[in-house]
């Protein structure tokens, strides 16, 4: 079974180690994946992707967006109303589900209440006619890959949200599927069980060598452990990237927003480089025609606040604007203020730091950025 | 924590007490018109009957003796429950489908069938079995339909086919609402779960949907079989007279031949053919769980 096969240390692996042999060779590719119900407006339209061997790869989204739609499709529960899936260069469209070969875990885990874990566990092989004494050495091994041996004779109602989370994770890789499949595997887990599991699928999915395709709503989630995302949108891959890529280039503001907070600034593109908005002139690294409409989006965490005491701070180059700091929120590891420059209300994040914090309501602040945070789109783009 | 331990047999004792006020008024109803009959009727079955429906006074066990010996009445005993399960499991064969099937409606269509199914019993029994007697009869439409096929239509009235045919649509109903009830918490994501498994349609059906629907089936079998067992009207119509089962039999005894005790005594019997099926019963669902 593959889940003895290359142990890696525990902890994070680096994220574009190669894991086993064959990576680089595409194993699963969607064409043009279209679904429509009835006369609706179709759930996912012009689907196209490539992942490799190995990979793993987020669908992000909000819900509704068709991500769901099109794992199912992929795992074959949904039929598609147009476009391929290929596993390993093979067709399989057409197949059913129980003929794909695909491991999927479910929202609600889905696991059978009437049947102990071991016997969940043991489906998949039954179904593949294993021998009884192979499918037990096999079922203990994925059990104990999850860290639940000791549970195997448990049902399911007996065992907590994470442990069942754990055996849907087991029952799906002892078959040895050749894609994982997950839906929000998360989502019915408290925050510490969240980040302590979505660590531990990273890390079986590695050790594996595995491909999959881990659908969320939640950006953190998905640039945590996703070699690269997906973001969907109203059944459209809006952009798909690593998540490096995806949080400091996104294609268009609707990501942009999506896996971070955003300022929005409107303004005009001056010759020069420069944009006007309102009364200032920022700096940014785009180029255009002059005249044009543009939104700009600057993080909140990447800009830096100074009090107004000395001379004007910042490096040369930087954006540096005057503003009045308007609302502070403590939210424990961060400060969020809100601080009016101009006609604009900005949002700056901070870290914390012991002793007093730095800015109360009505400081007089600068802010102060460096012309490669500030992305530009064409006005109207927006969502 | 240790205070929490001791007030709480106080706490049990007043639950208690509010309980039993609930419950008395259908207690009470229960004593008085079930109960006490039942005992009266226990006790009818130990007097002697005389000649003219009229009831000696002493007590003596010649009607339970003559009863329990006479090889006649085990007959019917084991008839009654035989055709009663035959009934229950063609009752069962019949429903399971439709329910399965109306189980998966959308909402609106679902809230509509389930009416449907249920429809019948706005209809009284005695109708529908008159119904089946102009369906089943010689000239009637079944033969008919066996006629036109070429076939020799057999005797489907006045015998025991023509009970089995008209109490299995007549209890349906029930047992459709019972496995509805059930199929109401079988989730589809375990038959999708199971098919990713690599689990045909068939494989599960018989691996998810049905030990999961277990539970309501068995409850629908045991309404059946009860009702079966008890029925009267439908058996003495469709049987003609010539299918003599436990409620017939106590029917003639108790009208026709006015043998009181012996109609008593029968009674008693169909009560503890029903104490076994809810044994039966509760054993089962205890290996269902």
């Amino acid at each position: 079974m593959a889940i003895a096969r290359a142990p890696h240390a525990a902890g994070e692996a680096p994220r574009d180690a190669a894991p086993a042999a064959g990576l680089n060779s595409v194993h699963l590719t969607l064409e043009a994946l279209e679904k429509r119900y009835g006369n609706l407006p179709p759930s996912v339209s012009a689907l196209s992707l490539q992942l490799r061997q190995g990979e793993l790869l987020g669908l992000l989204g909000p819900s509704g967006c068709g991500k769901t739609t099109t794992l199912r499709m992929i795992s074959g529960l949904v039929p598609v109303t147009a476009g391929r899936i290929l596993v390993a260069g093979r067709d399989v469209t057409a197949l059913p589900p129980y003929r794909r070969d695909m491991g999927v875990v479910f929202q609600a885990y889905a696991l059978f209440p009437h049947m102990t874990v071991a016997e969940n566990v043991a489906f998949g092989l039954e179904m593949r006619k294993v021998s009884r004494a192979e499918a037990k050495e096999r079922v203990m091994r994925a059990l104990g890959m999850v860290r639940l041996e000791a549970l195997a004779d448990r049902k399911p109602r007996e065992l907590s949200g994470g442990q069942q989370q754990r055996v849907a994770l087991a029952r799906a890789l002892v078959i040895e599927p050749s894609i994982l499949l997950l839906d929000e595997p998360l989502s019915n887990l408290d925050a510490k069980l969240r980040d302590e599991m979505r660590n531990e699928i990273r890390d079986i999915q590695q050790r594996l060598g595995i491909t999959a395709v881990f659908v969320t709503h939640d950006q953190v989630e998905a640039m945590a452990i996703c070699d690269r995302i997906g973001v969907m949108r109203a059944g459209r891959l809006e952009q798909i990237a690593t998540p490096l890529e995806m949080y400091e280039r996104p294609a268009t503001p609707f990501v942009a927003d999506f896996v971070g907070r955003m300022n929005h600034l409107r303004g005009t593109r001056l010759d020069g480089g420069g944009v006007r908005v309102g009364e200032a002139v920022l700096a940014t690294t785009g180029t255009g025609p002059a005249g044009e409409a543009l939104l700009l989006m600057v993080r909140p965490h990447r800009i830096q606040m100074t009090p107004v005491v000395a001379a004007r701070p910042g490096a040369t180059g930087q954006n540096v604007q005057p503003g009045t700091v308007r609302r502070v929120t403590f939210v424990g590891d961060a400060l969020h203020y809100e601080v009016t420059m101009g006609a604009e209300t900005m949002l700056v994040e901070s870290s914390t730091v012991s002793g007093p914090q730095s800015f109360a309501v009505g400081d007089a602040v600068f802010l102060a950025w460096n012309p490669d945070d500030t992305l530009t789109f064409p006005a109207g783009t927006e969502a | 924590m240790s205070a929490a331990v001791l007030t709480r047999p106080r706490a049990d004792w007043r639950g208690g007490t509010v309980l039993m006020a609930l419950l008395a008024p259908i207690l009470l109803v229960n004593v008085l018109t079930f109960l006490a009959p039942v005992i009266n009727l226990a006790m009818l079955s130990f007097r002697g009957s005389g000649p003219g429906g009229s009831i000696q006074e002493g007590l003596t066990t010649a009607t339970w003796t003559s009863l329990l010996t006479d090889s006649f009445y085990w007959e019917i005993l084991l008839g009654t429950v035989w055709t009663s399960l035959l009934i229950t499991f063609l009752t069962l064969i019949c429903s399971y489908p439709l329910a399965l099937w109306v189980s998966r409606l959308g909402a609106r269509w679902r809230n509509l069938m389930m009416v449907v199914c249920i429809s019948p019993l706005l209809v009284s029994a005695v109708v529908r079995t008159y119904g089946w007697m102009i369906l089943l009869g010689d000239q009637g439409f079944v033969p008919g339909v066996i006629r036109a096929m070429g076939m020799t239509p057999p005797r489907l009235l006045f015998n025991e086919t023509g009970v089995i045919i008209g109490l299995t649509e007549i209890l349906m109903p029930y047992m459709i609402l019972s496995l509805l009830a059930g199929f109401g918490k079988l989730d589809r994501t375990l038959e999708d779960a199971a098919g990713t498994l690599g689990a045909r349609p068939f494989t599960v059906f018989r691996r998810i949907v049905l030990p999961l629907s277990l539970p309501g089936l068995l409850l629908g079998c045991l309404l059946t079989f009860v009702l079966a067992v008890s029925s009267f009207i439908t058996p003495k119509l469709l049987g003609g007279g010539r299918v003599v089962l436990l409620a017939t039999e106590i029917y003639d005894q108790a009208i026709v031949t006015l043998n009181w005790p012996l109609a008593s005594a029968l009674s008693i019997l169909v009560l503890v053919v029903f104490g076994a099926a809810l044994a039966v019963y509760g054993q089962l669902s205890k290996l269902v769980d």
